[in-house]
């Protein structure tokens, strides 16, 4: 720490004449210019203070840049897991710790329950419960919702510090930490999970990664026990948040395989890493939804075998110490030879055997991209699975992206431990950032770290106000490349020659170009925040002609509907997309939601969808369904609607049914998937069709209905006719529309037929002989 | 708390007593006002049952089943009418809305006169089929009245039915002895195969319907014959609203009650019985006989050391769980325990999707107007929202479909038995404790024989 205060070049140099440094504080934050005019004060408690300063601007930007959604809607929690998560929190807040991990939810899964208290990660919920205790312990009476809804901000201001720390882990250079963190605070790639109501897991789960890095580096450098355990009480506490925390289970190992192999294996290697994995795996184990998984999954071996591995090389070191070294070759040999081969027959009995999980569908979906939609498609049906597309990368991560590399290289520079950590993190985490799109929030970090590195070396390179005397500068090296460097003459990058710039114009140009990208980032991050992660997906926001905002609320609107008209246990069947909303505002029952751990359960929903009428009814029957909820985008243009989800819908019913539900059949002959006139017949008897476009011509002019998501002209035959349903809400924009779920007719008909009495369709006479006389048999 | 609820029960059916359990107001639809003095002995019969009777005929301005959305009576009773048509005020589907606020309905037709379209249709959609020919009646050459009918063979003599099959109640052939009924120029109908339709009243399998204007030569296409013709017919909806068709209005008439008839064979001259039928017959309609109801249910823990809180929302798994039901049936003016014909058992299902378990309830306890079923089982090893449901549907009784949810819970953290109760965890246990003093021997090992010169050379090595 103090070493790398004291080598911050641009803090011990006099304030120069022009804003040369300013151009660099402008574009993270105008108030960052406090440090260049109070450098006049060169002690070590000034600068103290001036980072502690910038850190808690940072932290303000960062926590402000999130209140976007606040602002411009309210507070209130986004999407659909914060849903459930805020559910679950109120429930921990009024029920108690114990209650909460013994919960049994039987308003969800209708009606198998889900053991809820036993499959989440209570991180979060524990978290803003310990956060509302401790707020109405000091006599604040915070609403819980409060609680909820500004939790991310707050924890991205710990994240924007934990970066911090990071980075001064990595390079000596003060600012770099400063950037890192500020990046950090503001990279979208961060905030699209983290703004106001976004009340995740990765709302804390992004601190607690970054934080337990930076541990691990710590325990690493210093191989030291107390840092390992710090790093395992963190890793915990991750394990306890958000199911991402497999990636610290694997990269760690990683991180230490790598360093074995590079011939860096070191007693603090040892300590740090024996520490970290022997008290986190207890600590993970601890978490009812983990359990045994720690040893029993593929997907922890790695950290174990790792672990075995670091216990061999350990024993190796002592043998090497106590006999010949040629002795000692052949010895090697069979040795690593002979437990290579143990363990990796004892993983495949295991595995076999069953003892060993193997690798689940959403670990192969990581290698292979296809796997999923052919075998899973639960898993390919969520957006956030999709792998990446390529524009996203510079939409989240702006400059950063292209600093990355540069960051890299300086790493390869260096290339002590903690560096070998940034790369193989970044090789690994653009890797899965590119399957999968949630996973660019694990890229972000290292991201934020590795451009900061690279900024701040060129910053400090090109802000020196004097050009370098190369004399001077060949007794200064020893002290710039630390003490370890010169441990290891053998790496060409220590030697090469020191390289100033001496030219005014090219510090000039390259200060000014770096202070124009760093503007745009700022301008960029501030847009994309307040344009593209800020709505809450609950309310959705439209322009009016005149250019003021309109809020179209239909599903509050409907939810409220339910809430209030409905009885206290209606089942509501939806796809499960809705389900923790369904849950979490309208408080009804519902037969799947967004924890998808039933697949036949989902698929079940899916078939009563995508079947007919006569088929849907008694699978609706059968679970007690109330009220079926869907949502039309066809009236606003809304496009993220369940017609157009309907094909996984099908999809996830044929995995289960095959000869029932046929994708196919919902495909004209030519392949379309259509909803107008020529839609196919398996699609138009379909109970999703039916609901959607049911009564729906009558808001037009005979033969004028129009889908304006699809863009096409529905047939003017009347629409579909619903005969064991019947319409009981629509919401104003006809975005939420739901049914009531018939109950048998009272005299025994079928609906098909009690519906057609009730429209005065007289019964045909069934007197007409054809075939034998039905007898009755009494 | 039991016997308090059957004396309060007991109260209350008191008060209630001597009238139909859904009501007293019946409406007579019949062609003129007038007519009813044939039937005076049935309407005498049904007045003395307390019903307070109200005749319109189908054209009144004042006949209005519905008022504000409120039924204006409990049943109806149609008499042959000689109009095609019912009029405004009784289209099938006001019929049909009637049955569903479950209003009764008997019905008496007649194959003197035309059935009204209305409640052709009516009958169409409860899946009873009318002869298409108006005018069609049941013959049966082998049992008619040879006194009154004894060229056209029109009047039918039958025993007092019987139930179809054993485990259903009889509630119209006792003390029958020997009277028949007679049914005299009567319509038969067909009934479909719904579950909800039962003929009380069969014709005998040497019956069969034709129309003697227009077939008096030959039956060429038959509508139907033999027990197929049900000549009395009930339909009992599912919200318990009872539809009942008498195919002869005539049999209710003041002639046919107490008449002598004669059957072919020369037996002595015997009573009808139509007299005591009619009352049945209506009763049952107009919910007097065989309506159930649920008095109670009641369901608990049935553990040692557990609260016994009567109808918990919640269970765990494995939990030895008690349910009792208590069941009445009313009997013309008063409830009664309803005892389960033999051969026939009410069951318990707890189920979620499908049953997990199918139980016979055991009799547990009879008293004045109860009978309380029960039983005790264990729930399944398996977590989710069940239902305790008796789902007792028998002919000519009204519906039981009692649902109760509940919640069954996984074992909570502490409801394990502990790691020291399990004797396959002692080695376990034992390891535990080796690895704990061994790790502190060796601590204390170590402590006291570090030699100061060593360490310092090992802490070079590691560096």
């Amino acid at each position: 720490m103090d070493q790398s205060v004291n080598d911050s070049e641009p803090l011990q140099q006099p304030a120069p004449p022009r804003g040369s440094t300013n151009h660099q504080i402008t574009a993270i934050m105008s108030a960052d210019s406090l440090e260049r005019l109070a450098v006049a004060g060169k002690g070590d408690s000034t600068r103290t203070l001036l980072r502690v300063i910038i850190l808690l601007l940072i932290a303000g930007a960062a926590i402000s840049s999130r209140l976007f959604s606040v602002i411009r809607f309210e507070s209130i929690i986004h999407e659909f897991d914060p849903w459930f998560n805020f559910r679950a929190t109120k429930y921990l807040v009024a029920n108690g710790f114990y209650k909460f991990w013994d919960w049994f939810d039987d308003r969800t899964w209708h009606p198998l329950g889900r053991v809820t208290g036993g499959t989440l990660y209570p991180g979060l919920m524990v978290t803003s419960g310990v956060i509302y205790h401790a707020l109405r312990a000091l006599s604040i009476p915070v609403d819980i919702r409060n609680v909820c809804v500004l939790l991310a901000p707050a924890f991205s201001g710990l994240t924007a510090y934990a970066a911090y720390l990071l980075t001064n882990e990595m390079t000596p250079s003060s600012s770099a930490g400063l950037l890192a963190a500020i990046f950090m605070g503001i990279a979208p790639g961060y905030i699209s999970r983290s703004v106001a109501g976004s009340y995740d897991n990765e709302a804390i789960a992004i601190f607690l990664l970054v934080f337990t890095f930076y541990l691990w580096i710590k325990a690493l450098k210093l191989g030291s026990m107390l840092w390992g355990a710090l790093c395992a009480l963190f890793y915990g506490y991750m394990v306890a948040s958000w199911g991402g925390y497999a990636f610290i289970t694997c990269l760690l190992p990683l991180h230490a395989f790598v360093l074995i192999c590079m011939g860096r294996y070191s007693t603090r290697l040892y300590v740090s890493y024996t520490s970290w994995y022997a008290l986190g795996t207890l600590a993970s184990m601890q978490i009812p939804f983990v359990g045994f998984l720690p040893v029993k999954t593929s997907e922890h071996m790695p950290a174990l075998g790792i672990f075995g591995f670091l216990q061999l090389l350990a024993f190796l070191d002592y043998v090497r110490s106590a006999i010949p070294s040629r002795q000692f070759q052949t010895f090697l040999w069979v040795f690593a030879g002979s437990v290579f081969g143990i363990g990796l027959t004892g993983l495949v009995i295991a595995t076999s055997a069953g003892y060993i999980a193997p690798w689940g569908g959403r670990f192969y979906s990581l290698w292979d991209t296809g796997y999923a939609k052919i075998h899973i498609p639960i898993i390919a049906s969520v957006s956030e699975h999709q792998p990446t597309a390529w524009p996203a990368f510079f939409f989240d991560l702006n400059m950063l992206i292209w600093l990355l590399p540069a960051g890299i290289y300086l790493c390869y520079q260096k290339l002590a431990d903690e560096h070998v950590f940034v790369i193989v993190y970044a090789l690994f985490g653009s890797y899965f950032a590119g399957v999968m799109v949630r996973l660019m929030l694990t890229l972000t970090p290292v991201v934020c770290v590795a451009a900061a590195i690279a900024l701040s070396t060129i910053l400090d390179t090109y802000l020196k106000a004097k050009s370098p005397i190369p004399e001077e500068h060949l007794v200064e090296e020893p002290t710039d490349g630390t003490s370890k460097k010169v441990s290891k003459p053998g790496l060409r990058a220590s030697s090469k020659p020191y390289i100033g710039i001496y030219a005014t114009f090219s510090k000039v140009t390259v200060a000014g170009a770096m202070t124009a990208y760093l503007l745009m980032f700022v301008a960029h991050c501030t847009w994309v925040t307040s344009n593209a992660y800020s709505s809450p997906s609950v309310v959705l926001a439209s322009r009016m002609p005149d250019g003021s905002q309109h809020i179209i609320d239909d599903y509050r609107e409907a939810y409220q509907w339910l809430r209030q008209n409905t009885k206290d246990d209606a089942k509501i069947m939806s796809w499960w997309d809705y389900g923790y909303q369904i849950g979490g505002m309208a408080d009804r029952p519902t037969l799947v939601d967004n924890n998808t751990w039933n697949n036949t359960h989902i698929a079940t929903v899916g078939k009563a969808m995508a079947s007919r009428e006569e088929v849907s009814y008694p699978i609706m029957r059968q679970h007690e369904v109330d009220y079926i909820l869907v949502v039309f985008g066809g009236l606003l243009g809304y496009s993220g609607d369940d017609i157009n989800k309907f094909l996984w819908m099908v999809r996830i019913a044929e995995g289960i049914w095959p000869d029932e539900v046929k994708e196919r059949e919902f495909f004209t002959p030519r392949g379309e998937y259509r909803v107008d006139a020529g839609a196919t017949d398996t699609m138009k008897n379909s109970l999703m069709y039916k609901m959607s476009y049911h009564n729906y011509n009558n808001l037009f002019p005979p033969g004028q209905a129009q889908d304006r998501v699809r863009g096409v002209r529905l047939p003017d035959d009347g629409g579909p006719v619903l005969n064991s349903i019947e319409e009981a809400f629509t919401s104003e924009n006809w975005i939420i529309r739901i049914y009531k779920v018939k109950d048998l007719d009272n005299l025994g008909r079928d609906h098909a037929s009690a519906s057609a009495f009730e429209r005065g369709q007289k019964k045909k006479k069934v007197i007409k002989k054809k075939g034998p006389r039905v007898l009755r048999v009494d | 708390m039991r016997t308090l609820l059957s004396f309060l029960l007991l109260a209350l059916a008191s008060v209630v007593a001597a009238i139909s359990t859904s009501g007293n107001r019946l409406l007579v639809v019949l062609d003129d006002v007038a007519d009813k003095a044939t039937y005076s002995k049935f309407f005498a019969d049904l007045a003395e049952r307390e019903f307070k009777i109200t005749y319109e005929t189908p054209k009144s301005d004042s006949l209005n089943l519905f008022n504000l959305g409120e039924r204006t009576y409990d049943h109806v009773l149609f008499l042959p009418v000689h109009t095609k048509g019912l009029g405004p005020n009784l289209t099938p589907m006001t019929l049909l809305d009637f049955v569903n606020a479950q209003g009764n309905i008997l019905l008496a037709l007649s194959a003197n006169t035309t059935t009204p379209t209305s409640l052709v249709s009516l009958l169409s959609e409860l899946d009873i089929t009318l002869p298409t020919d108006r005018n069609s009646l049941v013959v049966d050459h082998f049992n008619y009245d040879i006194t009154s009918a004894a060229d056209s063979h029109h009047v039918l003599l039958l025993p007092a039915p019987k139930p179809v099959r054993a485990g259903i109640k009889d509630f119209f052939s006792e003390d029958a002895g020997s009277k028949l009924i007679a049914f005299p120029r009567g319509v038969g109908a067909v009934l479909g195969n719904g579950e909800l339709l039962n003929p009380i009243l069969r014709a005998p399998p040497t019956a069969y319907s034709y129309n003697p204007k227009e077939q008096a030569e030959v039956v060429d296409d038959l509508f139907a014959a033999g027990q197929q013709l049900s000549l009395v017919s009930t339909v009992q909806a599912r919200n318990n609203a009872r539809v009942t068709v008498v195919g002869s209005a005539e049999m209710l008439q003041d002639k046919w009650f107490d008449a002598s008839v004669t059957k072919l064979d020369g037996k002595p001259v015997v009573q009808t019985f139509n007299r005591e039928f009619a009352k049945r017959v209506s009763g049952w309609t107009f919910q007097e006989i065989g309506v159930l109801k649920v008095n109670w249910v009641e369901h608990h823990l049935e553990e040692e050391g557990a609260p016994n809180d009567s109808n918990p929302e919640m269970y765990r798994v494995k939990n030895n769980v008690s349910y009792t039901i208590s069941l009445a049936e009313y009997a013309w003016d008063h409830w009664i325990g309803f005892n389960v014909p033999e051969s026939d058992q009410v069951q318990l299902e707890f189920s979620m999707l499908s049953p997990f378990h199918r139980l016979n309830l055991k009799e547990e306890s009879r008293r004045l107007a109860a009978v309380h079923y029960h039983t005790v089982f264990t729930i399944p090893d398996q977590h989710g929202i069940f239902n305790f449901k008796v789902n007792y549907k028998r002919p000519l009784l009204s519906n039981i479909e009692e649902k109760n949810t509940v919640s069954v819970r996984h074992m909570a953290h502490d409801e394990w038995p502990r790691s020291y109760a399990i004797s396959g965890a002692w080695p376990w246990i034992a390891g535990i404790g080796a690895t704990v003093s061994g790790f502190l021997g060796f601590v204390a090992l170590w402590m006291y024989s570090a030699p100061v010169a060593a360490k310092k050379v090992t802490v070079k090595k590691t560096q």
